[in-house]
């Protein structure tokens, strides 16, 4: 297997293979990963613990140049997990021109959740593209829902299927798949306005009181704090200024709103581009510190909504 | 919730409290797996701990439902990594044999079980190395065996469990309990920059103005919102590193 630039002119080649069995996985896993430390590529395994036991023996001696990584306690949220897997590929791109990684997906057995996860599938391809990394996302098909096996098509451009990899005829555009699953932000009338919000440091100064008095403490605080700084910093820069600040509760989760003047922008990535030359990286930031923002234009102007 | 899934200590700790019942339950169903008791009950506690991070109550499945999958699959990735039967390389083997051979003879000259340091200098192993070895060697007690080998008809290890709602099993769970997942920032800030932020923001403390934080410190209060500013970016870069892309050499 040769490690070459994407078809889509891309540094990162996203692969996806579909195992029954430990030994499919196996079959898959090893020999990708023997051809990139042969070539001088970093290796990365990230699965369970029985799963990275399976794989070090499967390995043998060649295991001490592999990173493993225990992603049982990974999948929280999507732009945590983009992080947490930025730092792991960081760490080894320090070490190596380029790498290869074999990540076993934990969706989970809810519903709810599939459209969420089918998105970090999906935005994936934007958040790494430019990384030379070679990454195959494997999903065990005796756990993985059918409709996230079907899914697997529309988010990666390549696929191992029967043996053979072949480009996915049914890969979706990543901006196009986000804006198709995500929903669009409801109205909060329950929010209220805050005075005297006019610039970042009046935001953190009226908004900690309001975290103190939510309960939280000191360290989810001043993620807030932070992640409101870095969009009210885009705001005033790209938004023509800050119009208001809302804050209050909402389905059980504190809100806040920061609203600017400006035309804003419809790019349903936003956040989710790990942090590299030439691009912002504030709201990469902001994104890991909360539970979720949304951006969207409303009758007060262009919003971002952070959820905590 | 909410709190225990941003961090907070002490909503982990309670929201651990009302579910060890439930998780020692699902415990219950791997009795027979040779894997010690405490160790999948803190296992199951990870599990619960780690749904709580991803649960929402938009989903509408109650939140046991929801993290009952993962305490059991937690408990079950456990169960599977220590009875999985390790299959050692010969050379692996032959320093497994090497080392079993030193910690014999420092057993006998010390007349106790050598650490790990020990066994490392004296094979020239590396100390990871030596732990994944003895690793292998692990064989779990089996719930029948007998506490000691001089007494096969003394008390097994069976009866040395404790009933699963009794308190003492419980406080050595939540005992050994460690709250991570909330990304804590304010370990990458210096003595004087945490000060500020904490008095500017009322963070843990009463809130003060830049100009009475400045004061306390023998600054202006212009210098205060510089050491804050300076903080913040910190901060902001400790998250957003870039990946060196194609700055090792070949």
């Amino acid at each position: 297997m040769n490690s070459t630039m994407a078809s889509n002119g891309t540094a990162l080649r996203h692969n996806a293979f579909v195992y029954a069995s430990d030994h499919e996985y196996l079959a898959r896993a090893v020999p990708f990963l023997k051809d990139g430390l042969a070539a001088g590529e970093g290796a990365i395994v990230a699965h369970t613990k029985p799963g990275i036991a399976m794989m070090r023996e499967a390995l043998g001696s060649e295991s001490a140049r592999v990173t493993f990584v225990d992603i049982s306690s990974a999948y929280t949220r999507p732009a945590r997990t983009l992080a947490a897997y930025h730092s792991v590929y960081s760490t080894q791109l320090q070490k190596t021109p380029k790498l290869r990684a074999v990540a076993d997906v934990q969706f989970g057995p809810n519903p709810g959740e599939w459209d969420q996860w089918t998105a970090y599938e999906a935005v994936f391809n934007r958040s790494f593209g430019h990384l030379p990394a070679w990454v195959l996302c494997s999903y065990d098909a005796n756990e993985t829902p059918d409709p996230i096996i079907e899914g697997v098509w529309q988010t990666h451009p390549e696929v191992l299927a029967g043996g053979r990899r072949s480009a996915s005829g049914l890969y979706e555009d990543p901006d196009r798949l986000l804006r198709r699953i995500i929903p669009p932000a409801e109205e909060l009338s329950e929010l209220r306005s805050l005075r005297s919000v006019g610039d970042a440091e009046q935001i953190r100064e009226r908004l900690a009181p309001e975290l103190t008095a939510a309960g939280f403490g000191e360290a989810t605080a001043l993620g807030m704090l932070l992640a409101v700084t870095e969009v009210a910093t885009n705001a005033a820069q790209h938004g023509q200024g800050i119009g208001e600040v809302r804050v209050g509760r909402a389905h059980g989760r504190f809100v806040c709103e920061i609203i600017d003047r400006g035309p804003g922008f419809d790019d349903p990535a936003a956040g989710y581009l790990a942090p590299r030359d030439g691009i912002g990286s504030g709201l990469w930031v902001a994104r890991q510190l909360t539970w979720q923002i949304e951006f969207f234009r409303s009758p007060r102007g262009f919003t971002a909504r952070l959820w905590l | 919730m909410i709190a225990a899934e941003c961090g907070d200590a002490a909503a982990c700790r309670r929201l651990v409290e009302v579910f060890l019942p439930a998780i020692a339950s699902l415990a219950r169903g791997f009795q027979g797996s040779r894997v010690e008791r405490l160790e999948l009950l803190q296992e199951g506690v990870a599990g619960l701990l780690f749904a709580a991070r991803r649960y929402d109550a938009e989903l509408d499945t109650p939140f046991w439902a929801y993290a009952s999958f993962w305490v059991r699959k937690a408990m079950q990735e456990l169960v599977a990594q220590l009875t999985r039967p390790v299959a050692l390389s010969d050379r692996a083997a032959r320093e497994l044999s090497h080392l079993r051979r030193v910690r014999n003879e420092l057993l006998q000259s010390d007349g106790r079980e050598p650490t790990t340091g020990e066994l490392s200098s004296a094979t020239g192993l590396a100390p990871a190395q030596v732990e994944s070895l003895l690793a292998t060697e692990r064989v779990p007690r089996g719930l029948a065996d007998p506490l000691s080998s001089d007494d096969a008809s003394g008390p097994t290890v069976a009866e040395t469990i404790v009933d699963p709602v009794a308190e003492q099993a419980y406080e050595k769970v939540l005992d050994n309990l460690e709250i991570d997942g909330v990304l804590d920032l304010t370990r990458e800030l210096e003595d004087r920059e945490r000060a500020v932020i904490r008095s500017h923001y009322g963070l843990g403390t009463e809130a003060r103005t830049l100009s009475e934080i400045g004061a306390g410190l023998g600054l202006t209060a212009e210098r205060a919102r510089q050491i804050e500013a300076a903080a913040l970016a910190k901060l902001r870069q400790a998250l957003a590193q870039p990946a060196p892309v194609g700055s090792v050499a070949t």
